[in-house]
């Protein structure tokens, strides 16, 4: 059953179709969090506020073929909110914590991520939107509040910067 | 199309964002150029690395949403209670009767909530003999009472919250804004002549009271209390369920809030 007929049957009061939804979308949410906010206990607690959002106020999405971007909007604006009241330094040294997730991927994808913690918080956003989300630019756009053109832009630089970090550090590596 | 064009469109073609004419003329371009046919291929492994990733992280435990209970902060409570007690009562309503002192056990978190639901059918069977229901005539009516909450209010409290509630109803199917006003809180008459289509039920129907639960003491000096009912005369089961935040101020129990559930 795709997203739109979950969406509608949750907004009539089905909780098994809000579950489905959930378990959809929890890991790419799970992942965009914690691309954002660096840390995987900020990135649990603001997937778990914006799934309790999104539950409660499910009947106030107008259009449930926007419900993968408008959940990606709860969970941004969460996670800014929870960076904002915190000035926690996660050194970027450090492996992933282990304890909040089991990594489910390819080896160098830990790599990949680490490299990504390396850029600015507006290219860590816009990268997860686009690639972890799935969204197209008009729905990052429209997640971030700002023009397509700046997301194009955004996401060019932010992949290469990315492609920069992944060649210093293989350099590195070699040395 | 000049090497700077290109580079700028490169993530669009791989993403197949591009106008079929856009597309041609990068395509067109990188088998001519080295440079640009490197940074495209670097850009394509790097674009199917991240999209590799997306779904690597599992979560050890569930997402458990937590919904804030008391104190209640104005205006943003009662509905949220209301929203986790619409589905349970109408589970109690549609399913059978169970889930003992399930009010006091308000709000679930999200997850337990769901995990409870998809095993629905097991749990009831289980627990359906520990609650009990009971036919109850309140202001010459005869109603069944969920004992959701048994002995949680005194019963001279409990009748007068759940005759308060029932001339509520009635007076939303009579249309009488007046008798809604005078049994309103401040908040709830500020609401009423704000939005006075959202306590009007259909004029005159055949208001069929289906079940209620008792009322719980939510502790702040506010009783809950849901009424499932029906105004249809094809009625099987109950259609809709109102859910009622009551006070007592100055010896009068008002009603503070009235939300309707599916």
């Amino acid at each position: 059953m795709e997203d739109h007929e979950l969406v509608r049957r949750a907004q009539s009061g089905d909780d098994r179709s809000f579950a489905t939804l959930v378990r959809r979308h929890e890991r790419t949410l799970y992942a965009t969090a914690y691309a954002i906010t660096r840390s995987q206990w900020d990135a649990a607690d603001a997937v778990q506020d914006a799934l309790t959002d999104a539950y409660l106020n499910i009947t106030a999405l107008r259009d449930p073929t926007r419900f993968a971007a408008w959940v990606s909007r709860i969970v941004v604006n969460r996670c800014n909110g929870l960076l904002r009241r915190r000035s926690r330094v996660v050194p970027l040294e450090e492996p992933p914590e282990p304890q909040a997730f089991v990594w489910d991927g390819p080896e160098d994808g830990i790599d990949l991520m680490r490299a990504l913690q390396s850029l600015s918080p507006d290219h860590r956003e816009v990268i997860a939107l686009r690639y972890f989300r799935d969204l197209k630019v008009d729905d990052v756009a429209a997640v971030l509040g700002c023009p397509p053109g700046t997301v194009k832009s955004r996401i060019n630089r932010a992949l290469a910067s990315l492609q920069a970090t992944l060649s210093r550090d293989h350099s590195a590596q070699e040395v | 199309m000049n090497c700077s064009d290109v580079r700028d469109s490169i993530e669009s073609y791989i993403t197949d964002d591009l106008s079929d004419t856009e597309s041609a003329k990068v395509a067109a371009h990188l088998a001519a150029c080295d440079g640009c046919a490197t940074a495209y291929e670097e850009t394509r492994a790097l674009v199917a690395g991240l999209s590799g990733i997306a779904e690597s992280f599992v979560p050890r435990e569930r997402f458990v949403p937590e919904r804030p209970y008391a104190p209640r902060p104005v205006g943003g409570w009662g509905w949220r209670i209301a929203a986790v007690a619409a589905s349970i009562l109408a589970l109690l309503a549609i399913s059978a009767l169970s889930v003992p002192a399930i009010a006091r056990e308000l709000p679930l978190p999200l997850a337990r909530e769901i995990d409870a639901l998809e095993q629905t059918n097991e749990t009831l069977k289980e627990q359906v003999d520990e609650l009990t229901v009971r036919l109850e005539t309140i202001g010459g009516v005869e109603v069944a009472i969920v004992d959701t909450a048994p002995g949680d209010v005194a019963p001279e409290v409990a009748e007068a919250v759940k005759t308060l509630a029932m001339d509520f109803v009635r007076a939303q199917y009579s249309g009488d804004l007046e008798a809604l006003a005078a049994m309103g809180t401040q908040r709830l008459r500020a609401d009423l002549t704000a939005h006075p289509e959202d306590y009007l039920r259909a004029r005159d129907a055949a208001v069929v009271f289906a079940q209620m639960t008792e009322p719980v003491d939510a502790g702040d000096g506010t009783f809950l209390i849901f009424v499932r009912l029906s105004d249809s005369a094809d009625w099987v089961d109950s259609q809709y369920q109102e859910d009622f935040e009551i006070k007592l101020i100055d010896g009068v129990y008002l009603v503070d809030f009235m939300g309707m559930d599916a």
